[in-house]
């Protein structure tokens, strides 16, 4: 078990408040000490509708999501919540279907975890959920993640304090994943980011990219340490706090 | 040749409606002498044209020619013989003649044509009666051997001859091998089966036998053949006939060829479910006890120290109950495994059915917070069987119960002795279970459509099953009678002797 520092949600003064969203008892009763301790206010729905006007009644910052529910689908719940708020969503799921995962990823989900999870990955992808929200407000000029630096501002990528050159379409790539740094970026979101909405490009373009990516960031491109894939669903850029 | 002069010779039934054409003038003679005596009146000419009638319209042409001659003839001779002075050549007798044969004529040949069209009719009737009743044969069955058996048979039965059907290499024969095929039109058919035919022509000829591919959707499927009795052409109505029962037997045999391949496709799509059905039920039903047990575990080891005292109680509880949920899982999916391999061991031992609805129902109480009742013990019950598998049926149907019922209703369970059996009953306050699903529930990975859920395998029921008939018992399902709701389980077990 990798050691997890304990922060707190101290990014903004008052804590941050968590949607825990699932239909099993014993799921919420096992996770909501943890993300209690943790520093958050939890509040928690066993059923979607529930969710929904938990919701609308007092936003929660951050909504954990399990996608089989027993009245509507777990996808629905991302696609309505999405038709107006811009919350973090972690979709929490036992299944491992990566087309589910994919759609739910694409209707909004900011990321997902798989059960069974363990409480320090959950919160730090809270935590990653929660630091993509504040950068929507605060525009930040570098990105740092590990030994990676990336400034926005001169578009210039240091290792180690090494410059890298990169591609425009590397760059795009980059910048995508840095936009997300934590969380998981989809083949379909890194397609509309470097080859446009409209682009006729198929998975194995990504892969190609990304791979000539890692041959200029990783010590070792055969074993990433910082472009990390997510298989079948994309790819991740690792936070410093990752476990 | 003496078929031949057989020919020439009027048949028996020709002679018969020359006999009844002069019967019938005779009649009229009769009649005519009769009236005549009667009044003495000599005009009774219109009494023969009426036989000559009655003759075309019953017996056709010849016989009614043979009438107005000797209506003509009686009229002349017998009834006006010697009575007025009439000789035979006069205008009037030739005239009267000429009228009988007119009428022998027009009648006759009037006659002839409805009774031709009566006949066409008939041989319509009978070709779509054969057509019909070999579509109805041919639609009993989907095995394509038996299709080629029947469609030789009534390819004989309308050639009135013989018949063969060659198809996949066997040849079927018919009326009943009662012949043998020459070998040179074995030769021609097993050619014509392997693809020779001739571009462009449907049908050939060969030795008295016509020849016609089976068809279907462009694929040859083999040949069928047939001849009538004197080996002559069969009339082009007949023959049309016969194509038509040919192409109609080649359409049945890919008919069952398509029946085929769908059941084949809906077994493979249906074996594709259950694994499906199976595999998402294990990654449901295994994850989700793990995922809490992680969860706490995990908690437990990051705040341990933060937590109060009975956070933690909490956190434990939850592990050793979701490793007990997960052990009742494993449990059922190997004791699924070992029925379905025949490899469960039954034990047959004197065992107390009170005890084992006591302990069920304090078990499932606890773990559910749900209130089980058991009917007041009665008379000792004593069952034959195995106390553990028993157990487990009886736990799995009453996991069931709690978990299609809303949350603070009953489940019950009553037993008694009915015959030499003992009868056990879960009932339970929950929706129930469609009428036509009342079976199917102990099927593997039936999950009931009224209950929207995620949880629950869809194999508890069924495995309850498999242990009570592995014992010699049974259990049924059936929706409570009003005005009570809900779904009542009965399980029976012999009683120990």
């Amino acid at each position: 078990m990798p050691t997890v520092n304990r922060q707190t949600a101290a990014l903004s003064d008052s804590p941050a408040r968590l949607l825990l969203v699932d239909d099993e008892p014993q799921i919420v009763r096992a996770l909501t000490p943890a993300l209690t301790a943790a520093g958050y206010t939890v509040e928690t729905a066993a059923t979607g509708e529930a969710a929904l006007s938990l919701m609308a009644g007092a936003p929660s910052d951050v909504m954990i999501l399990d996608l089989g529910l027993p009245d509507i689908d777990g996808k629905e719940v991302i696609r309505r919540v999405r038709e107006w708020s811009e919350a973090p969503i972690i979709v929490l799921s036992a299944r491992d279907l990566e087309s589910e995962k994919i759609a739910a990823l694409d209707l909004g989900a900011d990321d997902f975890v798989n059960k069974p999870v363990g409480v320090g990955e959950l919160l730090a992808r809270v935590r990653a959920s929660l630091r993509g929200r504040d950068r929507r407000f605060t525009a930040q000029p570098s990105v740092k993640a590990g030994d990676l630096e990336i400034n926005f501002l001169t578009r210039r990528i240091l290792i180690q304090g090494h410059e890298v050159r990169l591609t425009p379409r590397e760059y795009d790539l980059l910048r995508t994943l840095a936009r997300h740094v934590g969380r998981v970026v989809t083949h379909k979101q890194v397609i509309t980011a470097v080859w446009g909405p409209d682009a006729q490009v198929d998975a194995q373009f990504v892969r190609v990219l990304v791979a000539q990516l890692r041959q200029k960031l990783e010590l070792e491109p055969s074993s990433p340490r910082i472009v990390l894939t997510e298989p079948g669903v994309g790819y991740r850029l690792k936070a410093d706090d990752d476990a | 040749m003496g078929s031949k002069l057989k020919t020439w010779l009027p048949s028996t039934r020709t002679i018969l409606n020359y006999l009844a054409a002069f019967v019938i003038v005779a009649l009229a003679t009769a009649l005519a002498e009769y009236i005549y005596q009667l009044s003495h009146l000599l005009r009774l000419s219109s009494l023969f044209l009426a036989a000559v009638l009655v003759v075309a319209y019953w017996l056709g042409a010849g016989p009614a020619y043979f009438a107005a001659v000797i209506a003509f003839l009686g009229f002349n001779f017998y009834v006006l013989g010697g009575r007025t002075p009439f000789s035979f050549a006069s205008w009037e007798s030739i005239l009267t003649l000429g009228v009988f044969f007119f009428t022998a004529m027009l009648t006759g040949n009037l006659t002839g044509r409805v009774r031709d069209e009566a006949q066409k009719a008939q041989a319509r009737a009978r070709a779509t009666q054969a057509l019909f009743d070999a579509t109805r044969d041919f639609s009993a069955s989907a095995d394509e051997s038996f299709i080629h058996e029947r469609l030789a048979h009534h390819l004989a039965a309308a050639a009135r001859g013989s018949a063969l059907v060659h198809a996949d290499g066997a040849t079927f024969t018919a009326p009943d091998d009662a012949f043998a095929p020459s070998e040179n039109l074995l030769r021609q058919v097993q050619a014509l089966a392997g693809g020779a035919w001739p571009n462009g022509v449907a049908t050939s000829f060969m030795d008295g036998w016509t020849l016609r591919p089976l068809y279907a959707d462009g694929a040859a499927l083999g040949v069928a053949a047939w001849r009538s009795p004197a080996g002559g052409q069969h009339a082009a109505d007949e023959q049309t006939l016969l194509e038509i029962l040919a192409d109609a037997g080649a359409a049945a045999v890919a008919r069952a060829r398509l029946a085929a391949a769908a059941a084949n496709a809906e077994a493979r799509a249906r074996t594709e479910e259950l694994r499906n059905a199976l595999l998402s039920s294990i990654s449901h039903d295994l994850r989700t006890p793990l995922a809490a047990i992680m969860a706490s575990a995990s908690s437990l080891q990051e705040f341990g120290d933060d937590f109060d005292a009975a956070t933690r109680r909490d956190l434990t509880a939850t592990i050793q109950e979701e490793s007990e949920r997960m052990n009742a899982f494993v449990a059922n999916l190997l004791n699924m495994t070992k029925l379905e391999a025949g490899a469960l061991a039954v034990q047959r031992t004197r065992f107390d059915i009170h005890e084992i609805i006591d302990r069920t129902t304090r078990r499932h109480g606890v773990a559910h917070k749900r209130t089980i009742v058991a009917a007041a013990a009665g008379p000792d019950l004593e069952a034959a069987g195995d106390p553990v598998l028993f157990e487990q049926a009886l736990g799995n149907i009453v996991e069931n119960a709690v978990r299609y019922s809303p949350p603070g209703s009953t489940v019950s369970i009553a037993c008694e002795r009915e015959g030499g059996e003992a009868v056990v009953r879960v009932m339970d306050e929950g929706p129930g279970v469609p009428a036509h699903d009342l079976v199917r529930i102990f099927d593997k990975f039936y999950r009931s459509p009224a209950v929207n859920s995620t949880t629950g395998t869809g194999l508890g029921l069924s495995i309850a099953r498999g242990f009570m008939e592995a014992m010699g018992g049974g259990v049924t399902a059936e929706n409570r009678a009003m005005p009570a709701r809900g779904l009542l389980v009965t399980l029976t077990l012999g009683l120990a002797q």
